[in-house]
């Protein structure tokens, strides 16, 4: 009979020199740099790029891109890690890291050719270059293989059309991992990727979003008129591209679960020194239960919420199948950031309901963790997908 | 030139320290340690030489319990070319004077054009070890230094000397060294950096050689001072608010308070 218990867990909590470096680093500059500045970022919808370039001086931008192709040659621990710090201080900053790193560089890195590394990775390891990764279309977003966008072949290029919608980092990008359908009886055995340089003919930035939140982030549509590729910017083989895009959503998947334990710890730091500052019926209300309950659930949570993100990390780390545990790790984290803000919200009070107040950014942040990068219904999926492929085999 | 910098691993500064069972020491269960904040600074003067002028290396040096190392990786990682561990029993508890002696030996043996310490710890505030070293070997010092450079090239474009900044009262003063020198630093003109990811893999490569403080000559029975007490601040009062009464009863009632009560006026 198949056995439902989790695989040997085989990590150790105890992070490597390196990596509390790594922590300190990202902690302290998100405190110092980031977190002054959040609300602002957030009200005026832009995350400055001195801070984007800040972020490449400090390597967060190649933070898992091996040395040799500019990167810090650090492991997907680190990356969570990172994560973690950043969106707990700035969530429009953290998505702009997240897609870079798990959307752009991570592909590049594994299936781009040294000539391809040579030109790009190097860049974007460096933070000269933005990175960014175009899959879902207006009428396709979780059933990302009925894509619409076609690749024509035509002698030493290919020949790029149709729309991508929701990109994020999309109007700056410099460059762009596309992907598009070359055969479309073969559904999606016949999507091919494409690393697509900004400036290529053809290729514009449609309308950009608004959104809820993370608003600092730019999320915008992009165009894609007989876009001339030449066959060295493919990514990956011939009808590899799915396989491209679901192993660059795995990983993306456990730097979104680490944004949102980002996020849900935001909003337990947030409250714990509200609660502590604010009075009422003559004592702090961190002194009612009520909200004891509120907080101590919260960090129970987040704590579970952070060792499935670690779990993931690590798995991806070794190598090993982790797309279940990545889905796992998002599925719960992302649930964990809704109902902490939600909580954060509530032991704000009205002051929760206010943009004057910290409660309300992470209130409209944490929602999308349940949404981008496979939405909470998909990561069931592949969760139970797992689960029941085990039990026939 | 070889830029020598003291750093002393103190309580980070957001840390609530508190007294320990023995009534004269800190519980350090719970403690993040770091670089004490004016060694910091110390580290980054350096470190902006270095950036100016890439022939120069900077060596970082502790006296202290191994887990001192930590605050020589961070100093590495941000961008320092070696490290130097002086521990073992002996370096548990010693006092200033005895760190003083111990860091003189290494100055002895690794030979810089300078040192650089910071103008005084964050954990006990003594402010003695820079002068105290500089006393040891016998060099000049100068104290609470915000810059330095070697001095301007004369015509044949040799250095003669370190030009120091100091901080005084509506400005500040330039003075002229020449030789060595024990330097204490009041600040940086940048914030520290940030140790880079890459740094911290470069750091990662790097030995961090121990000393054992005993094989300096120096021994725990050494210390001239020692820790009677360690008592926290009186917990403060609740304040008081004046409030009964129109705008000049409250102001005299609030002077006959800070008179009588406060004894401040």
């Amino acid at each position: 009979m198949a056995t439902t218990v989790a695989a040997e867990a085989k990590f150790d909590l105890t992070l490597t020199e390196e990596q509390q470096l790594v922590q300190r680093t990202a902690r302290e500059w998100s405190r110092d740099r980031l977190l002054p500045i959040a609300a602002e970022i957030d009200e005026q919808g832009a995350v400055p790029r001195a801070l984007v370039r800040e972020m490449g001086q400090l390597g967060f931008m190649g933070i898992d891109v091996p040395e040799r192709w500019g990167g810090a040659g650090l492991d997907m621990v680190s990356y969570v890690l990172v994560m973690e710090e950043v969106n707990r201080a700035c969530a429009s900053t953290g998505v702009v890291l997240g897609s870079h790193v798990s959307l752009a560089t991570a592909p590049l890195a594994r299936y781009g050719t040294d000539a391809q590394k040579e030109r790009s990775l190097i860049r974007l390891a460096k933070g000269e270059w933005l990175g960014c990764f175009a899959l879902s279309e207006p009428a396709s977003g979780s059933d990302a293989a009925s894509m619409r966008a076609t690749a024509r072949r035509d002698g030493e290029a290919w020949v790029l059309n149709g729309t991508k919608n929701f990109i994020t980092n999309g109007a700056f990008a410099d460059l762009t991992v596309v992907f598009a359908q070359a055969d479309p009886e073969k559904r999606h055995k016949g999507i091919v990727a494409f690393a697509v340089e900004k400036g290529a003919p053809g290729f514009t930035v449609g309308k950009l979003e608004k959104k809820l939140g993370i608003r600092g982030s730019d999320t915008a549509q992009l165009h894609f008129t007989d876009v001339r590729v030449p066959d060295d910017q493919r990514l990956g083989a011939v009808g590899e591209g799915f396989a491209v895009a679901l192993w660059t959503l795995d990983g993306g998947r456990i730097g979104i679960a680490a944004q949102a334990v980002g996020i849900a710890r935001a909003c337990l730091e947030d409250s714990l020194a509200y609660a502590k500052e604010r009075h009422a019926f003559g004592q702090r209300i961190a002194d009612f239960q009520a909200i004891q309950a509120k907080l101590a659930d919260m960090a129970t949570e987040i704590d579970a919420a952070r060792l499935l993100v670690w779990r993931a990390a690590s798995m991806r780390d070794r190598g090993e199948r982790h797309s279940a545990a990545a889905a796992t790790a998002k599925l719960f984290a992302s649930d964990v950031a809704v109902r902490a803000a939600r909580e954060c919200v509530q032991i704000f009070g009205g002051y929760g309901y206010l943009q004057d107040y910290p409660a309300e950014r992470h209130y409209r942040d944490a929602k999308i963790t349940e949404i981008y990068e496979g939405t909470s219904e998909i990561m069931q999926l592949v969760i139970a997908k797992e689960m029941l492929g085990d039990a026939s085999a | 030139m070889k830029l020598l910098v003291c750093v002393k691993q103190t309580p980070d500064s957001t840390v609530r320290v508190k007294v320990a069972g023995d009534g004269r020491s800190i519980d350090a269960s719970q403690i993040t340690w770091a670089i004490s904040p004016y060694d910091e600074y110390a580290v980054e003067l350096a470190l902006e030489r270095k950036d100016a002028d890439p022939s120069t290396t900077v060596a970082v040096v502790t006296v202290g319990p191994t887990r001192s190392r930590d605050a020589l990786r961070q100093a590495l990682a941000m961008g320092c070319d070696e490290a130097i561990l002086v521990t073992g029993a002996a370096a548990e508890s010693l006092d200033g004077l005895a760190v003083a002696r111990a860091l003189a030996k290494v100055v002895e043996e690794a030979k810089p054009a300078l040192v650089l310490c910071g103008r005084q710890a964050s954990d006990d505030d003594q402010g003695l070890v820079g002068q105290a070293l500089a006393e040891t070997l016998g060099w000049p010092h100068v104290s609470t230094i915000t810059k330095f450079r070697p001095a301007d090239a004369g015509p044949a474009g040799s250095v003669d000397g370190i030009d120091v900044w100091r901080e005084v009262e509506g400005g500040h003063e330039v003075w002229r060294t020449s030789g060595p020198v024990v330097l204490t630093v009041q600040k940086s003109e940048k914030e520290p950096r940030y140790p880079s990811l890459p740094g911290i893999m470069k750091a990662k490569k790097k030995e961090i050689p121990e000393k054992d403080a005993s094989s300096l000559g120096v021994d725990a029975g050494g210390a001239k001072l020692e820790i009677v007490k360690m008592e926290p601040p009186p917990a403060r009062g609740g304040g008081k608010i004046v409030k009964d009464g129109d705008m000049k009863q409250t102001a005299a009632e609030l002077v006959r308070l800070l008179r009588e009560e406060a004894k401040i006026l």
